[in-house]
């Protein structure tokens, strides 16, 4: 939790809860497609839906709690319109951390295209620039970042990565240093 | 003896030896720096600790955890911010200090009741551990599973203020558990002919989302205003021997610190609570507390560095993890088929006492450590949350990756990312999904040996002693908590009371 954040609104919060409560009654009520009851010859207590099943409920009823307190909150205090407002606003909120797991997902892309060096550079410098850290200090800060990275983990633990297809155009002994250390 | 001893010669080995150094010193700077600390390093470099010996890869673990817990106070004086969530109370102690010129006798205070918390708690590791382990011999599974079961309750009980959503979490958790081919009868479970999901939920990618990525996608989304930094004022030194003017604080507040880390599922936050609670009401300079009171700094700061050994007690003895970063490291002993628990002691004594040994000097490397370099680490907390978000989502990837080599698990971390930070943006808490994760498997086959032994007959948890003795604590724990809940509703709580880990 950072500093500076908000306290929750009652209505996204609500809305949180209405979606975390239809989740875990879709999951309960998806039981027998998703799992089976199991064979006669074990005792109930090793039936393989006993466990999901009890957790699902549980999950289920903590949900219906949450919700139904919010709602008789909302009902004794009825909600402003600029709460709606609010509420609005960061329901939609929950969308923008969305755009940078899209970048990751590209990451996780350009790894295999690009090596895991140009990659984690361009991944950090663009990352950078989105979120407005332009300086050239800061880009300088971003390079030194991505070399650590690849020193540490490529180099000093040896993490494996895919060799992307670009590296097969270096000469032989550069293709085997560029698929072994960036 | 023998047995100390043959700790003692597994920290003579310079490759241990430099990765308590190194851990120790990580665990300080990114204590120091708010929106790091130990569950998002831990996260991170769990899958890098696998291809290293489990003590290596548990002391480095080991040494971001205890150092973090140190460096955490060090944001939480300078800039009134806490660099974990248990620092709460040492930045709300710390700011009358910070504003009376007196920053450097804050932090003196704060190192010096966190090093003697450390040492009484490994200490109290190191004389409980062994004979809980030998007591643990003669349990059953209706006794395990039992412990289970507490473990799970008392997380819920420790979530004060959030107990009903920390309910919702943990059956979240042990849902998450069940997905994947179960043994019995090789049957799916919820993972719907998904090839990735037939092993189960990966725990790698499961941490690193909901601890790391949700942490970055906070750190990348948040208004951008830094606070000032507090000069570093004041005597350095003055703090150190200040602390033994308060013994009673001091070593009380560590002794409840040990008490409520070796409770499965409790963690610091509930400790420190109780020691804050009882400290105020038995000083004589209670009417201080809030206000700048040194004894606030040392029940805060003693009993944070007293969970994080004490936490390590039923993990070793009993193979029940504490809380979530201790969650994290039963991943380092599983996948190098070391089994935590009674046999442990049997098995690999000579890895027992090497934690025990790297946990004690750790805590004189970070004291040390913190003597000549806390100057420059107290920039580390000045550093800009964007830079920092992006940092920690570049090594997000590699931690996803490295550990299984799956896209697919990079997928899955994206995914719980997105719900921790949703969560996070509530309040809800985290740790409860991830012990619920890693309890449930326990839970259920020892629960499935216990009722096997009995044919399905349930009072097999009533009729063994042990068994019966946990039921009825648990029962009556289950009453005060009730009770004590429907007491409290008419008090608001205030936020520090609030633990949404």
């Amino acid at each position: 939790m950072t500093d500076d954040e908000l306290p929750a609104n009652r209505l996204e919060s609500l809305a949180l809860t209405a979606m975390f409560f239809a989740v875990a009654l879709a999951l309960l009520l998806a039981m027998p497609w998703a799992t089976r009851w199991g064979q006669a010859s074990g005792g109930w207590w090793t039936r393989p839906a006993l466990m999901p099943g009890l957790a699902l409920a549980g999950l289920t009823l903590a949900n219906l709690i949450t919700l139904g307190r919010a709602l008789t909150d909302l009902r004794a205090d009825p909600p402003t319109p600029e709460e709606r407002i609010v509420a609005r606003q960061n329901i939609l909120g929950w969308l923008r951390p969305v755009e940078f797991l899209a970048y990751f997902a590209i990451y996780v892309w350009a790894i295999g295209h690009l090596g895991y060096l140009l990659a984690t550079l361009t991944f950090i410098l663009g990352l950078m620039l989105r979120v407005r850290l332009t300086s050239p200090r800061w880009l300088l800060t971003g390079v030194l970042t991505a070399l650590a990275l690849v020193a540490i983990f490529r180099v000093g633990l040896g993490v494996w990565m895919p060799a992307p297809p670009l590296y097969d155009l270096a000469p032989d002994a550069l293709r085997t240093a560029l698929i072994r250390w960036f | 003896m023998e047995f100390l001893l043959t700790g003692l010669a597994q920290l003579a080995d310079p490759t241990v030896f430099f990765v308590m150094v190194f851990g120790a010193i990580l665990g300080v700077v990114v204590g120091a720096i708010p929106g790091a600390g130990a569950a998002v390093t831990i996260s991170i470099l769990l899958p890098t600790t696998f291809s290293m010996d489990p003590l290596t890869g548990m002391t480095l673990l080991l040494g971001v955890y205890c150092g973090a817990a140190y460096g955490s106070a060090i944001p939480a004086v300078l800039i009134n911010t806490p660099g974990s969530p248990v620092a709460v109370l040492t930045a709300m102690e710390a700011k009358p200090f910070a504003d009376r010129g007196e920053a450097r006798r804050a932090m003196s205070l704060a190192y010096s009741s966190s090093f003697v918390g450390g040492i009484c708690a490994v200490l109290a590791l190191m004389l409980l551990t062994r004979p809980l382990a030998q007591v643990a011999r003669h349990f059953g599974s209706a006794e395990f599973a039992m412990l289970a079961l507490a473990a799970l309750v008392l997380v819920i009980i420790g979530h004060g203020g959030r107990r009903i959503e920390a309910l919702a979490a943990l059956c979240f958790g042990l849902f998450l558990a069940t997905v994947g081919v179960e043994t019995a009868y090789a049957t799916q479970r919820f993972s719907f002919g998904f090839q990735p999901l037939m092993s189960g939920i990966p725990l790698v990618p499961l941490v690193i989302g909901l601890f790391a990525m949700s942490e970055a996608l906070v750190q990348l989304t948040a208004r951008s205003h830094s606070k000032p930094p507090v000069q570093l004022s004041g005597r350095f030194f003055s703090g150190f021997t200040e602390v033994f003017r308060y013994p009673r604080t001091l070593f009380g507040s560590s002794l409840v610190g040990i008490l409520i880390g070796i409770m499965p599922g409790v963690g610091e936050f509930l400790a420190q609570q109780v020691n804050y609670v009882w400290a105020r009401k038995l000083s004589p300079e209670g009417h201080l507390f809030g206000k700048g009171a040194p004894e606030g700094i040392i029940v805060s700061e003693a009993t944070n560095n007293a969970v994080p050994p004490a936490a390590l007690i039923p993990m070793l003895a009993l193979g029940i993890p504490g809380e979530e970063l201790t969650a994290m490291m039963l991943a380092v002993f599983l996948v190098h088929n070391v089994v935590p628990g009674p046999q442990l002691f049997i098995e690999r004594p000579e890895f027992v006492a090497g934690l025990y040994w790297t946990l004690l000097v750790m805590n004189f490397v970070i004291i040390g450590f913190l003597m000549l370099a806390t100057k420059w680490i107290a920039k580390a907390a000045l550093v800009d949350k964007r830079f920092l978000g992006v940092v920690i989502l570049t090594l997000s990837l590699i931690g996803t990756y490295a550990s299984n080599y799956s896209l697919s698990d990079c997928g899955i971390a994206m995914v719980f990312g997105l719900l921790g930070y949703i969560l996070r943006s509530h309040r809800w808490p985290l740790t409860p999904i991830l012990l619920g994760l890693v309890m449930g498997p326990i839970l259920e086959g020892r629960m499935r040996q216990a009722l096997g032994g009995s044919n399905g007959d349930p009072s097999i948890f009533v009729t063994r002693p042990i068994s019966a003795a946990m039921v009825a604590a648990l029962a009556l724990l289950i009453i005060f908590t009730i009770r004590g809940a429907r007491k409290a509703r008419r008090r608001p709580r205030k936020d520090w009371q609030i633990n949404d880990s």
